[in-house]
């Protein structure tokens, strides 16, 4: 591959003080689709802002699309969903979406080409209703929404950078939002997002970089990350209640450091030196009746927990859905 | 280049189309037109019925003498005049309590305006008293005196051995001064007061435009900081260029609004003729003094530069505060600075050339409004002319300067407003 779409080397930005963002560095290889995971005032937006030269960094390198990220010819090639999502009130939504483009370097005419194109396919204009000529007030939240991400993308970005995109959204607008994702990433483009939901990046993204208090925690292709996570789990289902021998083995410290007991189902997570295979035949001898003995992959869920901490995570979801 | 032009146009487009704009734009040639032909058109009305109504009183005369007749004569507008003429009532010193007193109810009652004593010391030429419902009114009363006076005079002359007609002939003069007002393009129209009524209306009419359209560049800014819709704006332009086209474009509604105004305001002045005409008043009480073509572009100058000046102010005001209740507080050193210039309007009026309507009109947060008012009434020497200009021009670009380093920080922060150490740290930030 040729440059990356986003390259960020040693980036420091401080506030009154406080470090929002210390010595950060990523890459987000072109054609991707690029996850950003962390607890809130992580430091997500705060990096995303200097990414898009809407603030300027202390110290560091941030590299977009092949030139410096204050290039003003890159503007055009970047679409934004920042995550306080807003519009002007009490404009036409075709007005809006006008200014947007035009803002982008479209003009007027092609701009509303685009625009028909993309209400039409997002369902805000049809044979019986359109929306383009209401006022934005007029709208419900999750229209509102719809048009916001029309406007970040109506210029045909190569670089779409989208701050929260699932807050807020019902589950119809979200699979919307997740069938446009992969749309872009089939055409070539490369996706930022930033979210603390941990299931959507798992299925979408192809890299994931997850940051904690202003610091890279973690990086690298999703599959990668969750194989360097090797599975130390175990899930295991008993046709019938575990007797005590069974139990004794699943509390032996030797080969399970952990276990999660739902009766019928236990999680067990294996001891440094334990194998899982180790582990069945100790069951088996011990008669165990079992159903199910499944060594589980970790989700990005788990390994967030697992490196960021969980009280961080909680910190961090209080608030948002 | 492009960019910029999408961002003045939605600020224009917006507001031209909105029907605050119409309905303003419409109003106030209504209510110019009101102020120009209402008083003409009023007055015209009361000096129809004027006389008649001086007239209507009751005089007391403890004077001994003729002189209540003459002064009823004078009143209902000459000897030959036939008109409703003043009741004359003659009284003593003994009885002048008791007339008055019944007079007074009479005043009360509504049938006369009220009542004119005459007595020896009016005989004396030295005082008349009178006592009424209309001693405000400034007509009525320099009407009654001349008419008093008048009389006297006559009594006087008769007494000394003219007859009626020839002291009538010598008496009757009443000499009004017709002033004119000479500068360095020779004699121009009007007089100092048109000079000054001019002066008045251009320096309201810059107070006004500067001030309405400032505080709309700060609701501006505002509203993009509340409804978060700043953030998307700048990720595709830059800060000081979202700032540059909101106020050139919320500038240039200002100056079509004042366009269209100066427009039908020039339509009406030059119809003023066949208006009044019809109302049967007279000419307007004023007219528009002649400043020159030159003149003209100074003001327009003055008022671009001065829009500028306090657009900037205002816009850096709207970038630190995150609702309407904080914007009015934060405003208030903006608009004290503005209304500086209106505060002292009534010297400047007096004294057009007076150390204080210099020094204001050098000021950059004065000039744009004492300037031009000095222009349309009295003659500015062309140094502090364009002293005053390049002090405007210097002061609008430092404001923007200024605004467009507020601005840029401003309009990503909520929550607390930033203290003035806090406003320093944002302008010096890199």
């Amino acid at each position: 591959m040729s440059e990356p779409a986003v390259s960020i080397r040693q980036v420091v930005k401080r506030y009154d003080g406080h470090l929002a963002v210390r010595e950060l560095s990523l890459t987000v290889p072109k054609g991707t689709v690029y996850g950003l995971l962390g607890p809130n005032g992580a430091g997500k937006t705060t990096s995303i802002r200097m990414l898009l030269n809407i603030i300027a960094p202390d110290s560091g390198e941030i590299r977009v699309l092949g030139a410096a990220h204050d290039d003003p010819r890159i503007v055009d090639r970047v679409g934004y969903l920042p995550e306080e999502r807003g519009l002007y009130r009490k404009m036409q939504v075709r007005r809006v979406l006008r200014f947007l483009g035009e803002l982008k370097g479209l003009s007027g005419k092609e701009a509303d080409r685009r625009i028909d194109l993309w209400l039409e396919r997002l369902g805000l204009k049809n044979g019986s209703e359109d929306w383009s000529h209401a006022k934005v007030d007029e709208l419900s939240r999750g229209m509102q929404q719809k048009v916001q991400f029309i406007g970040s993308l109506l210029h045909e970005p190569e670089l779409v950078v989208l701050d929260e995109p699932f807050s807020g959204l019902d589950p119809i607008n979200a699979q919307a939002l997740k069938d446009t994702v992969v749309d872009l990433r089939k055409q070539g483009r490369t996706v930022i997002f930033s979210t603390h939901i941990m299931d959507n990046a798992e299925r979408m993204c192809d890299a994931v970089c997850i940051i904690a208090r202003g610091e890279v925690v973690l990086d690298g292709k999703v599959s990668e990350v969750r194989d360097s996570h090797s599975a130390r789990l175990v899930s295991i289902s008993f046709t019938e209640a575990p007797s005590t021998a069974v139990h004794a083995v699943l509390r032996d410290p030797t080969i399970v450091t952990r276990l999660d007991d739902s009766h019928q189902v236990v999680e067990a997570e294996l001891a440094a030196h334990a194998s899982a295979p180790a582990l069945l035949t100790r069951l088996i001898s011990a008669g165990a009746s079992i159903e199910r003995f499944e060594l589980v992959r970790p989700s990005l869920h788990r390994i967030f927990l697992e490196r960021v901490g969980a009280t961080d995570v909680e910190v961090g979801m209080t608030g948002h859905g | 280049m492009d960019k910029l032009m999408a961002v003045i146009r939605r600020e224009y487009f917006e507001r031209v189309r909105s029907r605050w704009f119409v309905i303003a734009t419409l109003f106030g040639p209504i209510l110019f037109g009101a102020l120009m032909f209402l008083p003409s058109i009023l007055t015209a009305r009361d000096q129809a019925k004027g006389p008649a109504d001086v007239a209507r009183i009751v005089i007391l005369d403890a004077s001994g003498s003729a002189l209540g007749e003459r002064v009823a004569a004078a009143l209902s507008g000459g000897v030959s005049a036939s008109g409703k003429s003043a009741a004359v009532r003659p009284a003593t010193s003994a009885t002048l309590a008791s007339e008055e007193e019944a007079a007074t109810s009479l005043v009360i009652a509504d049938s006369v305006r009220g009542y004119l004593v005459l007595d020896s010391a009016t005989l004396a030429g030295r005082t008349a008293r009178y006592a009424g419902s209309n001693t405000t009114a400034m007509l009525d009363m320099s009407t009654l005196e001349r008419a008093v006076q008048r009389s006297v005079q006559l009594m006087r002359m008769e007494a000394a051995g003219l007859d009626q007609a020839t002291s009538a002939q010598l008496t009757a003069v009443n000499v009004s001064m017709v002033t004119e007002r000479l500068s360095e393009r020779g004699r121009t129209d009007g007089n100092a007061f048109s000079g000054f009524l001019f002066g008045i209306g251009v320096a309201m009419l810059l107070y006004m435009t500067i001030f309405i359209y400032g505080l709309n560049v700060m609701r501006g800014v505002l509203e993009e900081k509340q409804s978060r819709v700043a953030e998307v704006v700048v990720a595709s332009i830059s800060p000081s260029k979202l700032l540059i086209g909101k106020v050139v474009g919320v500038g240039s509604v200002g100056l079509t609004q004042l366009t269209i105004w100066i427009g039908l305001g020039w339509v009406m002045y030059s119809l003023r003729d066949k208006v009044l005409s019809r109302f049967d008043a007279g000419g307007l009480p004023f007219a528009v003094p002649d400043i020159g073509v030159l003149g003209g572009v100074f003001i327009l100058l003055f008022f671009v530069f001065g829009f500028l000046f306090y657009a900037g102010l205002f816009a850096a005001v709207g970038a630190t505060v995150n609702s309407e209740q904080e914007a009015q507080q934060a405003q208030m050193p903006v608009v004290l600075l503005l209304l500086v210039s209106v505060m002292f309007l009534q010297n400047i009026l007096m004294q057009p050339d007076g150390t204080l309507a210099v020094l204001l009109s050098i000021l950059p947060f004065s000039a744009p409004i004492v300037m031009p008012m000095r222009l349309s009434m009295t003659d500015v020497p062309m140094t502090q002319l364009l002293g005053s200009l390049a002090s405007v021009i210097v002061g609008a670009v430092a404001a923007t300067w200024l605004a467009s380093r507020i601005y840029r920080v401003g309009l990503l922060m909520y929550g607390k407003r930033p203290t003035v150490r806090e406003l320093a740290k944002w302008v010096s930030r890199r």
